[in-house]
């Protein structure tokens, strides 16, 4: 039974990559990358109940490469932003420069180590991603998977890795492969420039000829024109300046000291709490975090009542786990001391997001912004507002998996710092929120103080449906 | 016709067949929602007519409403308003608020929001406004609607004078959503189960505050999160306010009456048949204004007007416009009861040829006796009487209480009483104003009532009166 769902599922790995080219935003974060402070990495950690055979392992991720032709392809840029991006097959592909095993002797130690990995840049020339075993546990082993945003996002890399993993513990013979696709015309950065301006040369009359028309029609209705301009001005302006200021006791923010925490919360209490304060799980995450910097605010003596937070919006309906999303900052209830009112005001602020019509402003700029040399795409970036903390939650895999005979009991996904002290990414493993915290170990006083806090973030929201329930 | 579109009859079904009792809330906004408009507008307005405004305070106002309409923020204009109030008389404010709420704010509630407030209030669900408004504004309404609570901006009061600043944040979006919901933990709500209305894009907080929310006639970026958000949109109908073509139109409705006076009149010094004459001077002066503004009657229950005269026949009073169209109803052989002090009125004068009222000299009770003992006799004798009960005009729909003449006459002459319900007369033509808008005027004659006696007048009376009551709030199909 659970080898048809595995042979199901990685027919839908395979068929996973599409399109040769980069996307608009994918292009702008490519193009606007400054490691680490502007960074587009997401690091997952997966714990294993045991050290997987290594050759296996290897087989099972050669096998995973095949099957995602993306894992051994790279990116080539043309010379001159007048094309996008383009994925071509790299000829020189070893999987002995991506894959590697090390020993450590604790999960601190590992941690540590993630972080340090997460923080080295990629080789631009070669295909994006950087996976490390840890062995030597003392309770099995973790294997740590860096992978860049323009091959997957970290929604995509859960995906991706949910969809590999296997759902027994024995070995599958004769798994399939990807299909021997004729592999993209070796791409060329001269060439690539080339067309892209041949293809803008074409299409300019009939560009110039749309423009004019448009002005045309903007002229017949100038009111309307100002107006709507107007609207959506005035809704940008609320979106970068209206959320509250960043928190003191959350800076000063350097972006180069990275340090992961990892935390679980059982899933069904969470959903709980988020249903009693007429919320999602997002929600529910969000209140959580803001839970735990409260005390830790508390703590510090620092009297805030809200810190902005970056959370993912979708474009097409609430609620709805479709693949528009927009970034945006709320300002996050910190002074809120129940834990059901707190979900409840969250949801208020991220639904209010829906009426801003600007929301999708920097997809709406992105295919814009790629036309120009990168450091004006890197500076659209940076001008967008900066939250103290960015919360995200992320379907992981709705059973426990295996990967090459390990179970998987963990996944962790451990998000960039562009400009947050925080990201806080909450990914759903059978029962369990995985939390992954990436702090910037600059911002925060005492990291320590911080972790047990955020702990007892969970543990006040776990309690709210024990007292209620029982 | 009940007047209520199909999508408010059907939000007040669902509301029906929903959850009943305290449990549930039902949280109403103010401005946009439950009346059409910005009572802060109004006040505002009152302000400037009054020349209480520097040109300072005016510019300051005006450049803090433009940053907030382009994306700054926009509660800090209310905050500019509360802050020119320090030093004012808190009860000066509140008594400004219910004269305004009469000249002006009540002509502005939405009949189709009253019906909405009434089913959650038959429902005994727990209603309150919340709003970012301050309680001088909400009171009144929340008065007239016969709401309990507020949920509102609150100003500092020191020694009878506001000193500018506010008690607490402004209740405007995420502060809204947070009153509330305080609101629900003390008065143990479950919101989850209730109901919330608003119109404002900062309304989205306060409306997921609930498990029905309902966009009520939204903001355009309310409209587009609603579509979003999966949330339901009411559109309701705003009150008429008086278009030049409907200014037109009255003055149109006017000449039409003195037209129909002046041939009816003409028509019984030709015939000699003076009271045949004012008859068609009725029909006339009544029907040919009302096609000239565009108003039409609808009425059930028609046959009961005639199988009971002569009568006396009581309607609810809202509108000036009650008078001819109960005599549009009536048609012939009646009169009404006026004061003395109106003989001579030049409005009511050409009216009071065509209908020779029975005046009653107020101040001489002797005298009021003598005319109602000749009014009783001119009733036994065919003509009937008709009265407003309520003895004023209302300055909204609700009801006033009924004062007892009427029913006093009716055991003296010893006819029935025919009951009129009228609807909607107060939307075509407000309380204070001298136009009159095109609509459907909805008349209900309700069952006739026969031998009245002093012995159980009072207990028949208030009997009437919740019938009156009843059929306002859910209007026979």
């Amino acid at each position: 039974m659970s080898k048809s769902e595995d042979f199901e599922r990685w027919g839908g790995a395979a068929a996973w990559t599409s399109g040769i080219e980069l996307t608009p935003m994918q292009t702008l974060m490519w193009r606007a990358e400054r490691h680490p402070v502007q960074s587009s990495t997401s690091t997952v950690i997966l714990d294993l109940d045991r050290a997987p055979d290594w050759k296996r392992f290897v087989a099972a991720t050669e096998w995973g490469t095949g099957l995602v032709r993306r894992l051994r392809q790279r990116v080539v840029d043309p010379v001159v932003p007048t094309a996008a991006p383009t994925w071509a097959d790299d000829p020189t592909f070893d999987l002995g420069y991506h894959l590697r095993r090390e020993l450590v002797s604790s999960r601190e130690e590992m941690l540590a180590q993630a972080a340090q990995i997460a923080l080295r840049p990629f080789d631009r020339s070669r295909p994006l991603w950087e996976g490390v075993l840890f062995e030597g546990l003392p309770d099995g082993a973790a294997y740590v998977l860096k992978i860049h945003h323009a091959l997957a996002d970290p929604l995509g890399t859960v995906q991706l890795l949910s969809m590999l993993q296997s759902g027994k513990r024995a070995h599958t013979a004769r798994k399939p492969v990807g299909d021997e696709v004729a592999a993209p015309a070796a791409a060329e950065p001269v060439d690539l420039a080339v067309s892209g301006l041949r293809t803008d040369v074409a299409t300019l009359p009939e560009a110039a000829l749309s423009a004019l028309r448009r002005a045309g029609v903007a002229a017949t209705r100038p009111q309307a024109v100002l107006a709507s301009t107007l609207r959506y001005g005035a809704s940008v302006r609320r979106l970068v300046t209206q959320a509250a200021p960043a928190s003191p006791e959350l800076s000063p923010r350097t972006g180069k000291m990275w340090s992961f925490l990892t935390l679980d919360a059982p899933l069904e209490q969470l959903r709980a709490v988020a249903k009693q304060g007429g919320g999602t799980l997002d929600d529910a995450a969000v209140a959580l975090v803001l839970g735990g910097l409260r005390r830790y605010h508390e703590r510090r003596g620092g009297a805030v009542r809200e810190i902005p937070v970056g959370v993912r919006v979708s474009l097409a309906r609430a609620d709805d786990l479709g693949n528009r999303f927009a970034g945006a900052i709320i300002s996050g209830p910190i002074a809120i001391e129940d834990p059901v009112d707190r979900v409840a005001a969250v949801r208020g602020e991220v639904l209010s997001l829906h009426t801003e019509r600007a929301l999708e402003v920097l997809e709406a700029a992105a295919p814009l912004l790629n036309r120009m040399p990168a450091f004006v795409g890197a500076g659209a970036l940076q001008t967008a507002a900066v939250p103290d903390a960015f919360v995200l939650t992320l379907p992981g895999p709705p059973r426990r998996r295996y990967m090459a005979g390990a179970e998987v009991q963990g996944m962790y996904v451990l998000g960039p710092l562009p400009g947050a002290a925080l990201t806080v990414c909450l990914v759903t493993v059978g029962d369990t929120a995985c939390i992954g915290v990436n702090v910037d170990a600059s911002a925060v006083a005492d990291l320590r103080e911080l972790e047990e806090c955020l702990v007892e973030g969970v543990e006040e929201m776990i309690s709210v449906t024990a007292s209620t329930s029982g | 016709m009940s007047g209520l579109s199909d999508e408010v009859l059907a939000a007040i079904d669902a509301i029906e067949a929903g959850p009943q009792g305290p449990t549930v809330g039902a949280f109403f906004d103010l401005d946009g929602t439950l009346v059409a408009g910005y009572t802060a507008a109004t006040f505002y307005g009152d302000r400037l007519k009054g020349r209480d405004v520097s040109p300072a305070e005016f510019l300051r106002t005006v450049v803090t409403a433009v940053d907030g309409e382009l994306g700054g923020d926009p509660t800090r204009i209310a905050h500019v308003a509360f802050s020119a109030m320090r030093g004012e008389s808190e009860e000066a404010f509140a008594d400004l608020g219910e004269r305004l709420f009469r000249s002006k704010i009540a002509g502005t509630i939405r009949r189709e929001s009253r019906a909405l407030v009434m089913a959650h209030q038959r429902a005994g669900h727990t209603v309150a406004v919340a709003s970012a408004a301050t309680k001088y504004q909400i009171a009144p309404v929340a008065r007239d609607l016969g709401v309990e609570h507020l949920v509102c901006t609150r100003l500092v009061v020191e020694d009878g004078q506001f000193t500018g600043a506010t008690d607490g944040p402004m209740l405007w979006g995420r502060h809204k959503a947070s009153g509330v919901r305080a609101f629900a933990r003390e008065h143990d709500v479950d919101l989850s189960a209730s109901y919330a209305y608003g119109n404002g894009y900062e309304d989205v907080a306060f409306l997921s505050s609930v498990g029905n929310p309902t966009a009520l006639n939204p903001h355009r970026d309310l409209r587009s999160a609603a579509a979003r958000l999966g949330w339901p949109v009411l559109d309701l109908s705003d009150p008429v306010g008086g278009s030049l073509i409907a200014a037109g139109r009255t003055a149109a409705a006017l000449a039409g009456m003195n037209t129909g006076v002046v041939a009816g009149l003409s028509l019984g010094l030709l015939t000699g048949n003076l009271k045949e004459g004012r008859n068609t001077a009725i029909k006339l002066a009544t029907s040919l204004p009302m096609t000239l503004a565009g108003v039409r009657l609808n009425v059930l229950n028609r046959e009961r007007l005639w199988t009971h005269r002569p009568a006396i026949f009581v309607a609810n009073h809202q509108s000036a416009l009650d008078i001819p169209v109960l005599g549009n109803l009536l048609e012939r052989d009646f009169t009404i009861v006026a004061k003395k002090e109106a003989r001579w009125d030049p409005r009511t004068f050409v009216g009071s040829i065509v209908i020779d009222p029975a005046y009653i000299d107020r101040g001489d009770s002797e005298s009021a006796r003598a005319t109602l003992d000749g009014v009783a006799e001119r009733i036994r004798s065919g003509t009937s009487l008709m009265i407003f009960p309520e003895g004023t005009r209302s300055a909204t729909p609700v009801l006033g209480p009924f004062r007892k003449g009427a029913f006093h006459l009716a055991a003296q002459a010893g006819v029935p009483v025919v009951p009129v319900v009228l609807r909607n007369t107060g939307e075509l033509m407000r309380r204070s104003s001298f136009v009159l808008n095109p609509g459907v005027v909805d008349v209900c004659v309700l069952e006739p009532e026969t031998d009245w006696s002093t012995d159980d007048m009072s207990e028949r009376i208030a009997a009437l009166h919740t019938k009156f009551e009843e059929t306002l709030a859910r209007w026979p199909a």
